[in-house]
């Protein structure tokens, strides 16, 4: 294995997010990989006797599977170095309440009761590997709608969860899908009937906090006919100084007329290596929309995508990527056309600084017979010191008739003009600098629930403290 | 048949240096694999049906029409390229194949090993003239192999025009092209190099470029794509120099069942450099086009601008086009933009032009005409704009 430098995490994280939990697991898997591993898993979770099956046949398929080549250099991962499952606590809480103290204590120091109480129809929060905290309104039961932990829905909900799982993303899909389908474990679990709208948006923190432990969720979210619903993932992650790996899989499906929006504040601490595959199928008149902002980890890779499955689908992709000392945000897009009339957008935002990596991946395929369809990329990147890299992999193949496709990019630095105007406000060059990123990635921010992009300008302030122009 | 050692027995005469690169570049073709799908450069490119043995006859070994400007300045070297290595070794031998090298894949190596004709060009420094070198490379028959070499060296602030013609006399001829060329730019020189591709519907070509800039040099290069079943070209230009600018442009019309594949590279090595990318092409019928392009600018190469943009007019339906700008920035004190379309001819400005009572065809022409209109005028000199205006025609018409 080729010896890549460890890249220190900032020792100011302590400070910076204030939290750090001393371990207490109920259960603690062996590291490594294994089909034994993967059926204790299973046996751990009583599960149905096709998910053991269907988690093995994954295992095979991940060990056949070649590491990518492209993109982030992954060599650095030790597979076998790994807790592949971790339970934090025996029972799922039914109210905040019941929750132990010491995951409250951190949930505290990210605002998580406010939210709770002001904003929030459910918190399904993810500490460790088990979804542990887990409340829903009653008037979204009332409505039909689950909202609930992977697990329980495989347990409560075993024939909608088979119809879905694994359709959009298969096991042989990618490399680390096929090790998230082996694995799995907590990520949130949503239907949301014919004609149903869920007004609030619905979230859920996830956490990683175990030395050398993954993080494998697992999500599925059913819009059916006509329904609506906004579903917020937000990640932090406490200070260790091995590195981490979290390999999640998104699975969204939106059906005829019915609108998705997932949005994802990703903030793992900086060790981390977040390899993620994200997926929804948009049928007629379909709307999907992915917002996505990178903040944390060491690497990421992330192409949240769409598949228009039938005419009048519509996708939409907003990212945003911030990458400091030592990070490697590769995000992106994807947009599948497999029918006609279907429209796609894909607008990036990136900021490096310190001798960061952006990088935008991102593919427009536009089959042949999906005829009329219209599709426009673009991205930015700004670059904050002459340390730093961005990268654009834009990859557009047209097959069809009638179509029109569109990228853009640019890459700039702060412009002077922009300081020297603010500056000769009295701002200071610091302030002045925050104020231009906030701006850049404003069309991100303005597309966030108000406490999440309050908080999302408070990271990029903390990002930016000591940043030099 | 078949490309191997005994093959390189017709290139006799040649001075020992050449003789024992050409065995090096075999052995690297012998030695490489042939490109397959999961080279992230081959993966919408297929060559798994091309074998090259077949065409392992080399055609006219120094067939090229070289035509002179008339009055040129004293001290300018213009030759076949396997004359000059016998007569100006201190010139070509320290330069050919340093630019495009001959390990890159095994086309290139294939190239290196059996290039025949192609022109030595070397004009001293300071010297300046304004009619172009023309030269123009025929392949007369089928079933063969024509890999003609273009090594072009600008002295200090020199300033000329080089236009290369690739002409097929038959144009259902069958065979393994190539046109490959080397450009070196010293200090403060200005070029302008036009290269024209019309081989034959069913020749598989495979060309590389690549040019570097000294400081304060200008590269005007201008390809235009007609020919080949099979048709991959190179474009790269190396920023070595501060204050150097490189402009490269193309134009391609794909039509029948033609493959073009486009890969370029402005590698911006210094800082206070320029490029400006322009490729246009149009689509019909079932024909296929891949642009891939880089743009590189490396670490301490501030103060940079490139641009980049890939334009596609898909005149059928049943056309298909891949656009895959790429950029690669080290650096923040840049400025970089890029861009790439993939659509169909405007129906709104069908519609207007019909509404003035033009027929619908007649319309359409207007149209591709215009759309090639901003590159056309790019063309770095008159001849070779004339040239290209009357092939663009005789394809739109």
């Amino acid at each position: 294995m080729a010896t890549v430098p460890k890249v220190e995490v900032g020792t100011d994280y302590k400070e910076k997010y204030g939290f750090f939990v001393p371990e207490e697991y109920v259960f603690k898997a062996k590291r490594g990989l294994n089909p034994d591993i993967v059926k204790e898993i299973s046996w751990m979770k009583q599960e149905p006797e096709w998910m053991t099956k269907m988690r093995l046949r994954s295992l095979e398929i991940f060990r056949k599977k070649p590491m990518p080549t492209w993109g982030a250099d992954l060599s650095v991962i030790d597979f076998e170095n790994i807790f592949y499952y971790l339970k934090a606590s025996d029972k799922q809480s039914k109210t905040w309440e019941d929750l132990p103290p010491d995951i409250k204590a951190t949930y505290d120091r990210l605002g998580v009761p406010e939210a709770e109480r002001k904003f929030l129809a459910g918190v399904s929060a993810q500490y460790e590997s088990e979804v542990v905290y887990h409340s829903l309104q009653e008037e979204l039961t009332k409505k039909g709608v689950i909202f609930t932990d992977t697990d329980s829905a495989l347990r409560d909900h075993p024939d909608l969860f088979k119809e879905y799982f694994g359709t959009v993303i298969p096991p042989a899909d990618n490399k680390f899908s096929a090790l998230n389908t082996a694995v799995w474990s907590g990520g949130s679990f949503i239907y949301v009937p014919k004609g149903v709208r869920v007004d609030i948006p619905l979230q859920a923190y996830f956490r990683i906090n175990a030395e050398n432990m993954g993080q494998f969720e697992r999500t599925l979210i059913i819009c059916d006919e006509g329904s609506f619903v906004h579903y917020i993932e937000g990640c932090t992650a406490p200070i260790y100084t091995t590195d981490s790996l979290h390999s999640a899989v998104v699975e969204i499906i939106v059906k005829k007329n019915a609108r998705c929006r997932y949005t994802t504040i990703q903030n793992w601490s900086t060790n981390v290596f977040n390899l993620v595959t994200k997926r929804a199928m948009a049928y007629g008149d379909a709307t999907m929309e992915w917002v996505d902002g990178n903040l944390g980890s060491q690497i990421t890779m992330k192409y949240p995508s769409v598949y228009l499955m039938e005419p009048g689908a519509k996708g939409d992709v907003l990212s945003v990527a911030f990458a400091g000392k030592g990070q490697h945000q590769d995000a992106g897009g994807k947009m599948i056309h497999v029918a006609p009339n279907t429209t796609s957008t894909i607008t990036s935002k990136s900021i490096s600084k310190g001798g960061g990596r952006t990088s935008y991946r991102g593919h427009i395929k536009i089959y042949p017979g999906a005829n009329n369809c219209k599709s426009f990329v673009k991205c930015d990147a700004l670059l904050l010191d002459d340390e730093s890299r961005s990268d654009t992999y834009p990859y557009n193949d047209v097959d069809a008739e009638n179509v029109t496709l569109g990228h853009e990019a640019t890459v700039s630095k702060v412009s002077d003009e922009q300081l020297f105007y603010l500056m000769s406000r009295g701002i200071a060059r610091a302030e002045a600098e925050t104020m231009i990123v906030n701006g850049f990635i404003e069309p991100f921010t303005k597309e966030l629930p108000l406490e999440y992009a309050v908080e999302l300008n408070r990271l990029i302030q903390l990002e930016m403290e000591g940043s030099v122009g | 048949m078949g490309f191997n050692p005994e093959s390189l027995a017709v290139l006799q005469g040649e001075p020992d240096w050449l003789q024992q690169r050409r065995r090096g570049a075999l052995a690297t073709y012998e030695r490489l694999p042939s490109p397959s799908k999961t080279d992230e450069e081959w993966r919408r490119t297929d060559v798994s049906r091309f074998d090259p043995g077949q065409f392992s006859t080399l055609e006219h070994l120094d067939g090229l029409k070289l035509e002179r400007p008339s009055g040129l300045p004293s001290g300018v070297i213009l030759k076949p390229l396997r004359q000059a290595a016998k007569d100006h070794p201190e010139l070509v031998e320290p330069r050919l194949f340093t630019l495009v090298h001959a390990d890159r894949d095994r086309f290139a190596a294939l190239h290196a090993a059996f290039f025949t004709g192609g022109t030595f060009l070397y004009v001293p420094d300071g010297v300046e003239f304004d009619q172009p070198v023309l030269g123009q490379h025929f392949s007369h028959e089928g079933g063969n192999s024509v890999l003609p070499h273009t090594l072009i060296v600008a002295g200090k602030n020199s300033r000329f025009n080089y236009l290369d013609e690739y002409v097929a006399e038959d144009d259902a001829e069958t065979g393994y092209r190539s046109g490959s060329t080397e450009i070196f730019l010293g200090e403060g020189a200005q070029v302008g190099y036009v290269a024209v591709q019309k081989w034959g519907r069913n020749v598989w070509h495979f060309a590389d470029q690549r040019a570097e800039l000294q400081k304060d040099s200008t590269l005007r290069l201008f390809n235009v794509t007609l020919g080949g079943k099979f048709s991959k070209t190179r474009v790269e230009a190396s920023l070595a120099g501060e204050g150097s600018n490189a402009e490269l442009k193309a134009i391609y019309f794909a039509s029948g069942e033609q493959f073009f594949d486009f890969h370029t590279l402005q590698d911006h090595r210094v800082g206070n450099t320029r490029s400006d990318l322009l490729f246009k092409g149009a689509l019909q019928d079932v024909s296929r086009t891949v642009y891939a392009g880089l743009i590189r600018i490396e670490k301490h190469a501030q103060r940079s601008d490139a641009y980049q943009a890939n334009r596609n007019l898909v005149l059928s339906d049943k056309a298909k086009a891949t656009s895959i700008p790429m950029l690669e920035i080290d650096n923040n004190d840049v400025r970089c933009t890029h861009g790439a379309t993939v659509g169909p001819v405007d129906p709104d400005h069908l519609f207007y032009l019909r509404s003035r009572g033009i027929p619908e065809a007649t319309a359409k022409r207007m149209l591709i005409q215009g759309f090639f209109g901003d590159v056309l005028d790019r063309i770095p000199f008159e001849h070779a704009r004339k040239l290209v205006e009357a092939e663009l025609e005789s394809r739109i018409g």
